[in-house]
């Protein structure tokens, strides 16, 4: 909201607070003040007249002109067009401090100036309020102006400073400047003074106008023919006042429109009566058709738009903007008043349809308080009567609802103590009801408020302690922890399992990312093992921002991209988000690693991350949260091989569950990310924590020492490590402590097709010193094994 | 016959002494103590001597054959230790050179962040609630004292699915879950940091999806000063020891009184400065007590209990503690921001 300094102080007596002070104030007290603006700035400036004006010798465009100010007569070159003999002008001079800077006594190509002949741009007024002649030239004050006359502003109406104040949608009654100034009053303990406008609208004799409301969207309607205005200039301070808060002046009555609404908040319309010939006016909601408002253009109506309609023809967009045909112009004679409420969220969806903000919709948006259309009423008859000769009044009409019923609110003092923690006294509680005109009576502890008509934001105590904590002042807090029963404080299962996969991930040197929820179409068709059905927004933003994601894998496949194309060749990432599809959620855990995991050539250890780097990753990842690798599976992966390499990808199971999918992606797919041998896992850590984690369990250090045995063998090449390890471990001996493959090698010395294996297989026995024979028997079990289930062909 | 293994001896350890190798040290011990060596020698010139001479020449040869075996073993030590010491020095490596590559990865900022606020207040006895970003209006709006057509709907302008379900705005919704959950059962004490959407267009300060982190507490007699000390402590997590906060009045729906809440600035102490533009204090948080209608639709008693709610944006957090000028930042994940965040803070 605009906020006019000079208008505040005709309710309240503001000499002793600058408008910053004020500013300040407003701020603490929870009407944020966004910027302070003087309307016109500048020093050292008087009234003066051109009594001569020659070309310059030596320029085509500027002037020399001998002007009067006061008893003295000055040499000014000026360069406007307008500048002419005779014009009376705003001079300022030598010294002077204007918005561009400072004027200095100084030769123009050769002629002396001794100040400068101003636009009132150049004095800072701002450009939405100047025509087209002010905008091109020096302004042009009247005839009558006084020469000598130093207070420049004051004459021109321009000495007043602009709060911008940034108002929460609670506080909405302070969009009218009686409201706003009751609000400061209280701030500042100030008495505030409004017009003497109560019950100026019972005038006038009965009328036979009809109104009909045939909308629940239009609850009251107050009506009032004036048969006779002088449509004519405005006020002077009228205009200012219009101005300070960003509205255009038309004419007298159409002013008097507006200045009523902002002082009051209700937004009003007055119709010229000659256009209503039928005498009624009905407010419908349910026509379709097309209409010219009063700024000329053509407007779609829809159902359940709010109509204004007069002998069944539409002559308003109700609540938002007046149509053409019964607009006031100089030739009106007599009018209508209407000052009616209507339902905020019609209003608020038309205009916003229409593209129509205009100043009535957005207080009819933001609330008007119920008696406000009186007030508006008694008002516009005062003001009407004062500068346009109103005269020839009918009686108010009335239609709908009028009953009022004042809000009480009572709150006792302990109450408001022990919700705010602080110690007020019942007197300082009530300094502040009473600054803020709530009528606070005292019972014993028990306060009762009045609460003013305005303030409909008030419905109980809690709105009462705030006010008496904001106006006190919040500094008036002390510090203090809550005293209650203990409670214990702990994260939960998912929670914990988030921080350790994060520890797990940054030991294998992942970065963690965080990508947008939010996708494509071709995210969605391409999700890796999508949830389920897309969850799609109704009203998406853009192309790339439609659906929820089902899956992680193409924002961290875009991440790297990103990344790649921001000369980063290795990056490897994790990210822990939920997914989520209609009537479902899981949470995540995705690895992207693309190039080298290790890089340090110095030292000759460099790590290229493969499918076998990634796997491991898991395994461990798997293992350090509980799941050893018995309990974990990993099998060929028929759930998407489409994004994947068919070849190098594969399933990971714990127990029964199926947790996702790893490997390496499809380098058709990578290519659409600009992206090659890229590989990457995303598991379900919902899954995961389905399954309990194995306790850890210490079992006794082994006593006695144990036996390794090498085996090298060949076989054919599609036999598996699984198989391999399952025909050693089927041959049954529990002495087999641990195999592992060492070497696997395919080329020369071994035959096509073949591949040869080499192995260590380490004998142990818990409860004594294993024996040659004993290992001898074991291990030829295993050779036998080899030899019959994978068809072994053993290397001595 | 005695000078003689004087001499022997004397000749022996001034070559001993003499010896600058372990190899050379080795030929005097077979040239004096060998089976043929000069003190076996020594032994063998006994055969000449009479019954009685022989005990005391027996003798000497044996103390010249100790002090030889004793010279030797000291120079033997003496000589190994230097082997080794020059097999050292061999060994010398540039220390200078780069150590083995040892990166650990990272944890994103905001995320360190929300674990910083979560370890102080679980040690203050708070659970960390969760909910679903998917959420129904009526946990968002409804139930947080926003109904349809309330203004404050504008303030949050909302991805919707369809009239009942939208992507949740702030995580109040998780608030409004805990509250119909707990039945009326009191304490009620937790925070619920997550991921919120808005409509707005991203760029240097906007971000349709962000991340926030708020608290509640309900319980009897919860006061508005309870709300500034726990606020205080909040403050100090992120900023560092020794915040002042400040309460400056403001509104939202779920909140009576609501206040906006500044904490001194951390860079300059409350001076003021270019981060504060100032005024010695930033803009962090919303909060204020719950509202009292709240309290109602969820079940609870409004005139036995009261509690306090908070709620702090964790980008703006992290852009203010880290110097980050831009928002989207966070979510483009550039591995040189991504690294900016590799150590301890």
């Amino acid at each position: 909201m605009k906020l006019s300094y000079k208008w505040l102080n005709e309710y309240i007596d503001l000499s002793d607070i600058t408008p910053y002070e004020l500013a300040d104030k407003m701020t603490t007290a929870g009407l944020e003040v966004e910027g302070v603006e003087p309307m016109a700035q500048g020093t050292n400036l008087v009234i003066g007249e051109v009594l001569e004006c020659v070309d310059h010798p030596d320029s085509d465009h500027l002037h020399v002109t001998q002007t009067r100010v006061g008893d003295e007569v000055l040499q000014i070159v000026c360069g406007a067009p307008n500048c002419r003999k005779g014009l009376k002008v705003i001079v300022a001079l030598n010294g002077a401090e204007l918005p561009g800077g400072k004027i200095t006594t100084k030769p123009v190509r050769g002629q002396e100036s001794n100040g400068m002949l101003c636009s009132l741009m150049e004095l800072g007024v701002d450009k939405h309020w100047l025509s087209e002649v002010q905008l091109s030239g020096i302004e042009e004050l009247p005839e009558d102006a006084p020469v000598g006359e130093r207070n420049v502003f004051a004459y021109l109406g321009l000495d007043d400073t602009i709060l911008d104040v940034s108002l929460t949608p609670n506080r909405a009654d302070c969009n009218a400047m009686w409201n706003m100034a009751k609000e400061v009053g209280a701030i500042l303990h100030k008495e505030v003074h409004w017009p003497d406008y109560e019950g100026k609208s019972h005038v006038g004799e009965p009328t036979n106008f009809k109104v009909v409301l045939e909308t629940e969207k239009c609850p009251t309607f107050y009506g009032k023919v004036v048969n006779h205005v002088k449509v004519g200039p405005t006020p002077k301070w009228m205009v200012n006042y219009l101005h300070a808060a960003g509205i255009n002046s038309i004419n007298n009555v159409v002013d008097i429109s507006n200045f009523v609404m902002l002082e009051t908040g209700q937004p009003l319309h007055y119709y010229d009566y000659s256009k209503l010939p039928k005498g009624d006016i009905t407010v419908v909601d349910d026509r379709e058709m097309k209409m010219v408002a009063l700024d000329g253009e053509e407007f779609e109506i829809q159902k359940g738009d709010i109509l204004i309609t007069t002998g069944g023809e539409a002559t308003g967009i109700a609540g938002i903007m007046g149509g053409e045909e019964s607009m006031i112009d100089e030739n009106t004679k007599g009018i209508f008043i209407e000052a009616a409420n209507f339902d905020a969220v019609s209003i608020r969806k038309t205009s916003l349809r229409l593209n129509l903000i205009t100043e009535a919709a957005q207080h009819f948006t933001k609330g008007v308080e119920p008696l406000a259309m009186q007030k508006a009423m008694d008002r516009s008859v005062q003001l009407l009567k004062e500068y346009a000769e109103a005269d020839g009044f009918e009686e108010t009409i009335i239609v709908g609802k009028k009953d009022y019923e004042p809000k009480v609110v009572k709150e006792t003092l302990s109450h408001c103590n022990e919700l705010l923690g602080t110690n007020f006294s019942m007197d300082q509680v009530t300094d502040v009801l009473s600054a803020l005109d709530f009528k606070p009576e005292v019972n014993g502890e028990e306060i009762t408020c009045h609460i003013p008509s305005y303030r409909t934001d008030i419905e109980r105590s809690a709105d009462i302690d705030e006010e008496v904590i904001r106006l006190i002042g919040f500094d008036s807090l002390e510090t203090t922890l809550p005293l209650m029963s203990a409670t214990v404080g702990q994260l939960s299962p998912i929670q914990r399992l988030r921080r350790k996969t994060r520890e797990i991930m940054c030991s294998f040197n992942l970065h963690e990312i965080i990508t947008y929820t939010l996708v494509n179409d071709a995210y969605i068709e391409n999700a890796l093992l999508p949830l389920g059905k897309a969850v799609a927004l109704a009203m998406p933003m853009s192309e790339a921002r439609k659906y929820v994601r089902t899956s992680l894998m193409n924002s961290v496949l875009e991440c790297a991209q990103y990344n790649e194309a921001h000369q980063s060749s290795n990056n490897h990432f994790y990210e822990i988000s939920k997914v989520y599809a209609e009537g479902d959620e899981e949470e995540r855990l995705a690895i992207l690693l693309d190039g080298k995991l290790q890089d340090d050539p110095l030292h000759k250890q460099t790590l290229i991350a493969d499918f076998y780097t990634l796997k491991g990753m898991i395994i461990s990842f798997l293992e350090k949260c509980g799941y050893q690798e018995g309990r974990v599976h990993i099998n060929p992966n028929s759930k998407d091989t489409e994004h994947f390499h068919p070849y190098r990808s594969a399933e990971v199971w714990l127990d029964k569950t199926c947790l996702g999918v790893f490997g390496e992606i499809h380098p058709e797919y990578a290519k659409k990310f600009d992206l090659n041998h890229v590989l990457y896992a995303e598991l379900s850590l919902d899954g995961l924590l389905a399954s309990k984690a194995s306790k850890v369990r210490f079992k006794p250090l082994e006593r006695y020492p144990s036996v390794s045995r090498d085996i090298a063998f060949v076989v054919k090449k599609e036999v598996s490590a699984k198989e391999i390890l399952d025909a050693i471990h089927k041959a049954g001996s529990k002495m087999i402590q641990s195999t592992e493959i060492f070497d696997i090698y395919e080329g020369e010395h071994v035959e096509e097709g073949y591949k040869s294996v080499a192995l260590r297989i380490i004998y142990q026995a818990s409860d004594h010193t294993l024996t040659d024979n004993e290992i001898q028997e074991s291990h030829n079990a295993v050779l036998k094994n080899l030899e019959s289930k994978v068809k072994a062909q053993l290397r001595s | 016959m005695i000078e003689k293994i004087t001499q022997v001896q004397e000749e022996a350890l001034s070559e001993i002494e003499k010896a600058d190798n372990v190899e050379s040290l080795q030929q005097l011990r077979i040239t004096y103590l060998g089976k043929k060596g000069k003190i076996q020698e020594l032994m063998s010139l006994m055969r000449d001597l009479s019954k009685e001479e022989k005990p005391a020449f027996g003798q000497k040869v044996n103390i010249c054959k100790d002090e030889v075996t004793k010279a030797l073993e000291a120079k033997q030590e003496v000589l190994s230790k230097g082997a080794l010491s020059s097999k050292l020095e061999k060994e010398k490596i540039d220390i200078t050179l780069a150590g083995n590559k040892m990166t650990l990865g990272t944890i994103h900022p905001l995320i360190l962040i929300q674990q910083e606020i979560e370890d102080l207040f679980v040690g203050m006895g708070y659970k960390v609630a969760e909910g679903p970003e998917v959420e129904k209006d009526y946990y968002n709006f409804e139930l947080a004292n926003i109904p349809h057509d309330h203004p404050a709907r504008d303030m949050q302008d909302t991805f919707y699915i369809n009239p009942e379900t939208l992507l949740r705005t702030h995580t109040t919704a998780i608030q409004m879950r805990e509250l119909e959950k707990a039945h009326g059962e009191l304490p009620i004490k937790l925070i619920c940091p997550g991921k919120v959407y808005r409509r707005d267009d991203d760029d240097a300060t906007h971000s349709h999806q962000f991340t926030q982190c708020e608290g509640l507490v309900v319980g009897e007699h919860i006061t508005l000063a309870d709300l500034k000390g726990t606020l205080k402590y909040m403050a100090d997590v992120m900023f560092g020891e020794g915040r002042q906060v400040r309460f400056r009045p403001s509104y939202f729906p779920f909140t009576e009184p609501s206040v906006e809440v500044d904490v001194s600035c951390p860079f300059c102490n409350g001076k003021g400065c270019n981060v504060c533009k100032g005024s010695g204090w930033i803009e962090i948080l919303g909060a204020g007590m719950v509202h009292p209608r709240v309290l109602e639709m969820n079940g609870f008693d409004s005139r036995k209990c009261s509690g306090f709610a908070f709620g702090v944006g964790l980008e703006r957090v992290a852009m203010l503690k880290y110097g980050i000028d831009d928002i989207r930042n966070f979510y483009i994940n550039d591995v040189r921001f991504l690294e900016t965040f590799n150590r301890f803070d």
